[in-house]
Formats: structure tokens, sequence, C-alpha cells
């Protein structure tokens, strides 16, 4: 394919959602933009982002297309296939397109979007966020997060490679890795899962994510490892009055 | 035209009858008229073998595919895969640009991170948990209200650009139908459910979203499709919710599994 010049330009926040890309393209080599939005301030809600994304969440990418002009993607795990099928056509990070490895990262890929996300964001939100304290909610979407877990588990027990899919990492690992590495955040100690530990830290090992994980700023969620329920509901602060607040706006609508 | 390759042999489908995601493989296949087998089983058997093996992560649907000795889960890589191989030539629901499959990809993205989860945890708080948390509803109703409101907006504005007339065709991506737009159908067809609302009540202020919807809903495949939805929940003597008839509550129904129960039993 004649390639017309790319012009990735990344808008994201530190969130395990916006690392995906972020960690993605680092372990491509591609030279890409990045624009800083700050969710608290509802950036993400304001017309010129709604353009790109009209969903109004991180993460965005634009690029210049094969025909020259702008293409605009959001929703995290639709990005990282567009970034393999157009620039990883050495399959650094993906398999050939049609091949069995191929529709297996697939499968995890959409069960990350589909499951381990939405439901550990649930947790989330009901373990630090929610404005009562549920004890039911809490419950639930621990136990279904700790299920997605030893789902997870059990996959990397059986792998010779450490990743999910074959011989290599993959976005389907990419996917998963900023979800799980801040287990702790949403109420669930990671070395209850020893595969999933050692894969958390084979996966920092790797410049390329190493790198990635600290984009648009530092990554601190393997921090949490260390710290308290107390100290991590203090840090939870912040974020808890936007969420609130945000919640009360949708509300009205 | 090139023609769609239909498999030699029935690509098997595993579904529980009555959750929505099962239901926006069947519709596609169903639109492309492909050889096909649904292999329906109860929902207390999820979690255990033969299922378990075939999807480590106990959830339908699942396929087998005999045709390329492929099995595959998660309704949104069982749809890629069918687009791919089975609509790759005569591209009825899907293009061949990359940057309109790139389109397709997103909003399937976008259906299944934020559409069924959410669709999804309403409906539980709602209807399958039995206790009533009037904040957890709250928090999940708003939720579907602002992804209807996101799919509205981007309709209206579609149809703006294209020019098109009140109450002409509008789709996601491009001037036909694609799977995406038939990926969302199955959960907006359960939106009097989960919010408890009339058909216009559900729908008030998002005309745009209701006529797209509708659309889909007067298909032939889709009709087809609820007729073995509504059988299938009949050979096994569900209730609408899914719980089988006799027992009263989700909660109870899952109580009765852990505890190794014959729920069929009580279906009869
Ligand atoms: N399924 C989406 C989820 C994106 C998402 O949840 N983004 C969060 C940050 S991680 C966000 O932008 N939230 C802003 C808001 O809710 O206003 C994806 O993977 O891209
Ligand atoms: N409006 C969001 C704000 C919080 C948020 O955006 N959380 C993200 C994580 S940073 C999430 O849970 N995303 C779910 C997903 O990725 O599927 C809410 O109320 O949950």
């Amino acid at each position: 394919m004649a390639e017309t010049k790319s012009d990735i330009h990344l808008y994201t926040a530190q969130t395990p959602n916006g690392i995906k890309i972020s960690m993605l393209l680092e372990e491509l080599g591609l030279p890409y933009k990045v624009t800083a939005i700050d969710l608290q301030k509802n950036t993400q809600k304001e017309p010129w982002f709604l353009e790109i994304n009209p969903n109004g969440r991180i993460p965005a990418l634009t690029d210049t297309f094969t025909d020259g002009s702008t293409i605009r993607l959001f929703e995290s795990g639709s990005i990282m296939q567009y970034l393999v099928d157009r620039y990883d056509t050495e399959h650094k990070v993906s398999y050939p397109r049609g091949s069995r490895e191929y529709w297996e990262v697939n499968n995890w890929l959409f069960w990350q979007m589909g499951g381990l996300g939405p439901m550990q964001g649930q947790a989330n939100h009901f373990t630090r966020y929610a404005p009562e304290k549920i004890q039911y909610g809490i419950n639930r979407y621990q136990n279904e997060t700790r299920r997605l877990y030893r789902v997870m588990e059990t996959q990397l027990s059986k792998s010779k490679s450490g990743y999910l899919v074959g011989d290599r990492l993959t976005i389907a690992d990419l996917a998963c890795w900023g979800w799980v590495a801040s287990a702790y955040w949403a109420g669930i100690p990671l070395h209850e899962f020893p595969h999933l530990n050692a894969w958390v830290d084979r996966i920092v090992a790797r410049p390329a994510c190493e790198k990635g994980r600290h984009v648009p700023k530092p990554h601190t969620a393997l921090e949490n490892r260390n710290k308290t329920q107390e100290e991590l509901d203090k840090a939870a602060a912040e974020t808890r009055a936007w969420v609130q607040q945000s919640m009360a706006e949708d509300a009205k609508k | 035209m090139a023609s769609t390759p239909n498999p030699p042999k029935p690509i098997v489908v595993w579904i529980t009858p009555p959750g929505p995601n099962s239901w926006k493989v069947i519709v596609v296949l169903e639109e492309l008229s492909l050889n096909y087998r649904i292999h329906s089983f109860r929902f207390d058997d999820v979690k255990k073998p033969p299922f378990i093996d075939i999807n480590p992560n106990g959830r339908v649907p699942a396929i087998e595919d005999p045709n390329t000795g492929i099995t595959l889960w998660e309704s949104g890589a069982i749809l890629q895969y069918l687009i791919e191989v089975y609509d790759g030539a005569a591209h009825r629901l899907s293009y061949t640009g990359l940057a309109e499959r790139h389109l397709c990809n997103q909003w399937l993205h976008f259906q299944m991170s934020g559409q069924g989860p959410y669709f999804g945890q309403a409906g539980w708080f709602q209807h399958l948990h039995a206790e009533k948390i009037p904040s957890a509803i709250a928090r999940y109703t708003a939720e579907i209200r602002r992804v209807l409101g996101v799919l509205d907006g981007v309709l209206a504005k579609k149809a703006k650009a294209e020019g098109k007339a009140e109450g002409s065709a509008v789709w996601l991506v491009g001037d036909k139908m694609t799977f995406v737009d038939l990926a969302f159908l199955p959960w907006n067809f359960r939106l009097a459910e989960v919010l408890v609302q009339s058909w216009d009540e559900v729908w008030a202020g998002l005309p745009h979203v209701r006529a797209w919807h509708e659309r889909m809903v007067e298909l032939p495949s889709w009709k087809r499709s609820m007729e073995h939805r509504a059988r299938l929940m009949d050979e096994q003597g569900l209730q609408w919710n899914g719980v089988p008839k006799g027992i009263e509550t989700f909660t109870e129904y899952e109580e009765k599994i852990a505890r190794g129960e014959d729920t069929t039993a009580l279906g009869k």
C-alpha cells in the first residue's frame, strides 16, 4: 500500500484505557503527538473534543488517512485494531489477519472491552466513588472482577510465552494491562493471582511498555500495592467529587 | 455482486435463549442467510463442561465453525469473524475500505463496552436483583439515556450532512445498514422492559435513534430471530426475564443453581 504520511495524534489521560494506546504506540515505535485531557475539568465534554469522540470519553485518536484526509477514532479497542492493522505489518504485537491467533486475540480483546473494563470500572465506582456505601454493589462487582481475573489467571498458567495468545505480547495483553495493574484500586489484592502478578511485572520490564505507561503523566497504580485501603480512599476524594458531579449532570438530561 | 460463500457445514452457535448478546450473532447469520445451527442449552450449565471448555469465561454466545476449525467466543469477536470470512466477497453488511472497516469497528466496540454492560446492569438492578437500590438503578438508567443520546446526536448529524429528508434511512457508517447497526438492536429491543417505561416514553426526545431502531425491527431476519427465541424460551419453560416458571426471582434461581438443584422440574 502506498503510504501517505501518517500524523498520529492521541488525546488521552492517565487511566487504564488511555495507556493502552500509548503503550502500543511505543511498542510499534511510531511517532505521535499527545494532548492531555483533563477529565476533572470535563475537557472531554467540550464541543471540539465531541467532534472527535461524540461519546465524550478518552482515549481518542486522529491520523492522516491513506487518502490524505483526517480519520477520527474512538474506543480504545478499535483504536488498537486500527493501529496494528495499518502499521504492524511485521506483526510485532499482532498476528496476520485471518490466522487462528488473530481470532484468538480478538476473543480476549472483546473480553476486556465488554467485560473486564466495565466490571472493574463498576467495582471502582462502588468501592471508591459512590455517594453512599452500598455493600451489595461493592461485592457484586469485586466478585465479578475476581472471576474475570481467574479466567485470565488460568489462561496465563497454560501459556508458554507468558502472554495471553501465542508466542508474543499482543494488543490483548496491552488492553488488559492497565486494568489489572490497578487491581488494588478496585480493592482486589493482586498477589492472590500469581500468574497475573508476574505478567504485570513482565510487561513493565519491556522498555516500550515502561515508557508508554507514563503518558501523559506518571503511572502510579503499581505503587498502590503497598498502600492501605484507608490511604487509597483518601486518594480517591478528588475523583469522587468529579464522578458524582458528572452523574448528577447526566441524570438531569 | 459476488455471492456470499455459504459454508457447507452448519456453523454451530451455542446460546442460552433469554440474553440479548446471542441474538446479535443470530440476526447477522440470518441476514447473511448463512448455514448455521443453534445449540440451545440451559443457563444453569454455562459455567460447566462442555461449555466451559469452549469458552473459559462461561458466557454465551460462542461458535464452532467446522468449516475452518475455529472456535470463538465474545459476540464482538464472533461478528468480526463472520463478516470477514462470510461477507468478505459480497459486502452486504460491511465495507472493503480501511476507513469504513475501522469506523464499523469503532461502533462495535462502543456497543460492546458502552451499551451492553450498562444496559445489562440496569436490567439487573431493575428486575433481577431482589433488593431495590434506587441509587444503583438511577446510575445505570442515566447511563442508558446518555448512550442513546450519543447515538441520536450522531444519527441526527449524519442525516443533516447527507441532506436526508425526515424519516429516511440513516446508518452509523456510510450509506447502508451494516453489522454494527444490527449489533445495537437486541439490547435496544428490550428497552421498555429494562427501563420499565412505555415504548413512547423510552424514545422521548430521541426521534433519530427511534426511527433507526424501528427500521431494523421490521427486518424479516430479525423477525425470524425472535421467532427462534420464543420457541427456545418456551422449550425451556422460561418466563420473559429468563427465570424458569415456578421460580420468583433471579437471585433465587442463582441460589438453586449454586446448590445444584434441578430447576427444570419447576419449569414443567
Ligand atoms: N470503552 C471505552 C471506555 C473509555 C473510558 O471509560 N474513558 C474514561 C477514562 S478511562 C473517560 O474518559 N471518562 C470520562 C467521563 O466519563 O466523563 C474505551 O475503552 O475507550
Ligand atoms: N462517568 C464515569 C466516570 C469514571 C470513568 O470514566 N471510569 C472509567 C475508568 S477511568 C471506566 O470505568 N471505564 C469503563 C470501561 O473502560 O469499560 C462513571 O461514572 O463511571
